[in-house]
């Protein structure tokens, strides 16, 4: 290149003549802006971050919500109390027994009425193997996302087991609407607790399946460790709740420490322990601590599944609720645990047939608020790894 | 600490904004029409004092809210003049919770942004200022969130009409 054909250079290039026939040519390259989503198999659903990257190095992350925003807060207004229940299935499509249960819980609370016993332990046996349900997605499908093919299905073995128990009690595989405002839909069909009991058995065996293909291969630690950090502080400041607080190192599950249902009888008597992450692998409060919580988590639901099961009484499911169902004015607000965090609803009655607001706190959306603040500084390989570490559900995000 | 201690706690300290608060009630037979009230006691705090009294939650050494859990609106019907803001805060140490009401007018609802005191209201406070077209003063990121850009009208307002069509495409 002669400086006769040099065309005029650009404001941000600098050319230095270094000898005969020899240019040198500085070109600052500006930040690349590209979107990761709405369409990608790593976000969990339908959710756009636009990333700003400095070749590998993620300099800025902005998520950008609503692609999966279906008005559940708004309809929670129009139709009846009973009628809402099938739209509490669809925010966190994965666990959806325990968003019927939060949902239930919160209109109990304002109707002030009694749960049988049957009920209450039938619900925690639903809502715990949800629970391990939608942790087996979190953990198989991070796997994927990393680049592990192999454990996905592994993990998706168990979760068709749980799916055609829960097909038994009620009838369908992912959206319930079994857990109801009273009680439940209908009681368990003969045989369904023996089969709920060999599950456990049989899944005590694969969860060590799990441990030794995934969680301490070699290959996923370096890919999780160290990576994503999230502090003390800040898992407090942005109100993250579930694994995301217990993988910082925080000791807080609302089974425990609010209890609600007869989760305060279960903890008492001994049956399961909650797992904090302690950093064993890199830095505490790092990506794979979360992942380990989860599966550790998994373990202690079997356990609380078998305390009901020896625990089980006879009676009746629901208590008895009108088919038109008007709720007492007042506002309630019931936070539960659900695989992903505090799942909380706050509804407000004026003594009517609908009510006036139903406001649901999802988790996965406060838990997403994080990424603008972990994702810089970090390359794009670890930024999916982040990601997936946040176990969200898109449903639950945008509502 | 149970709610009556809590509120105790905050008139000791002198929380700023504290209004009053509100339990749950019988209906009282005296008063006809009465429906009485169920379900959890809140405090009421002015709106524009909003985030000195969270200051005072997440410091004080006996209340210390360490979390915000949630940060949403309510328009409680057509016709009332005003907008409630709902605050939940949970204390991870004394494992306690506490419910908040601001009231906000309708024709003008402005607050200060509580961005400052809890990092979790930023997205909270977007939701409800593009469902309630509720402004937060000093917010640092006043972009919808779940709304498209150019959505126009606060849907979660009892008033809100839907609109005929989007961008050309019939909303019938």
């Amino acid at each position: 290149m002669t400086r006769e054909t040099q065309s005029t250079p650009a404001a941000s290039t600098r050319v230095q003549r270094l000898g005969a026939g020899e240019l040198s040519v500085d070109i600052r390259t500006p930040d690349l802006e590209v979107n990761f989503g709405p369409q990608h198999p790593a976000t969990h659903g339908v959710m756009r971050i636009l990333m700003r990257a400095d070749g590998e190095l993620v300099t800025g992350a902005q998520p950008h919500l609503g692609y999966l925003h279906r008005c559940a807060e708004k309809i929670g207004e129009n139709v009846e109390w009973l009628q809402y229940l099938p739209y509490t299935d669809r925010y966190d499509y994965l666990a959806s027994m325990n968003n019927n249960l939060g949902y239930s819980l919160a209109v109990e609370a304002l109707l002030g009425v009694e749960i049988p016993r049957r009920a209450t332990l039938i619900r925690i046996i639903c809502a715990e193997l949800n629970r391990i349900g939608s942790h087996l997605v979190a953990f198989g499908t991070y796997g994927l996302d990393i680049g592990a093919f192999t454990p996905f299905l592994y993990t998706f073995r168990e979760r068709e087991w749980m799916m055609a128990l829960f097909e038994k009690i009620c009838g369908a595989r992912l959206t319930y609407s079994y857990i109801r405002i009273g009680g439940l839909f209908n009681d368990a069909p003969p045989g369904w607790f023996e089969e709920v009991s060999r599950f456990c058995d049989v899944f005590e065996q694969k969860w060590q399946e799990y441990v030794d293909l995934l969680l301490v291969n070699q290959i996923y630690v370096k890919r999780t460790a160290n990576i994503g950090i999230i502090s003390r502080e800040m898992a407090l400041d942005f109100g993250l709740t579930g694994p995301m607080v217990r993988g910082s190192g925080i000791d807080w599950d609302l089974r425990r420490d609010m209890p609600y249902m007869c989760y305060d009888e279960i903890w008492r008597s001994g049956a399961f322990k909650i797992p904090i992450a302690r950093g064993e692998m890199g830095a505490l409060g790092d990506c794979w601590d979360r992942s380990w919580v989860r599966v550790m988590e998994m373990i202690e639901s079997i356990k609380i599944v078998r305390w009901c099961l020896d625990n089980m009484v006879e009676g009746p499911v629901i208590a008895d609720i009108p088919k038109t169902l008007k709720v007492p004015v007042g506002e309630a607000y019931v936070g539960i645990e659900n695989p992903r965090g505090e799942l909380g609803h706050y509804v407000v009655s004026d003594g009517g047939k609908v009510s006036i607001r139903t406001r649901v706190r999802g988790p996965s959306f406060c838990n997403l608020a994080v990424l603008e603040d972990i994702l810089p500084g970090s390359l794009v390989g670890d930024a999916i790894a982040i990601i997936g570490s946040t176990d969200i559900v898109v449903g639950e995000t945008d509502r | 600490m149970d709610f009556q201690a809590i509120h105790d706690r905050l008139r000791a300290v002198a929380a700023p904004g504290l209004v009053g608060a509100d339990l749950p009630r019988k209906p009282d037979p005296k008063v006809k029409k009465d429906k009485g009230r169920a379900g959890d006691p809140f405090v009421i705090v002015e709106a524009q004092r909003l985030v000195e009294f969270l200051e005072v939650c997440r410091d004080d050494d006996r209340l210390k809210f360490e979390q915000l859990v949630d940060l949403s609106a309510t328009d409680p019907a057509k016709d009332d003049a005003q907008l409630w803001i709902n605050v939940q805060l949970l204390s991870l140490k004394f494992r306690h919770r506490l419910s908040i009401k601001c009231l906000l007018p309708k024709a003008a609802p402005s607050m200060p942004s509580t961005v400052p005191v809890y990092r979790a209201s930023q997205w909270h406070e977007r939701e409800c200022a593009e469902m309630f077209g509720i402004t937060f003063v000093g917010h640092p990121d006043p972009r919808n969130i779940l709304l498209p850009d150019d959505w126009v009208g606060s849907p979660l307002r009892k008033d809100y009409e839907f609109p005929k069509e989007y961008h050309g495409i019939s909303c019938e």
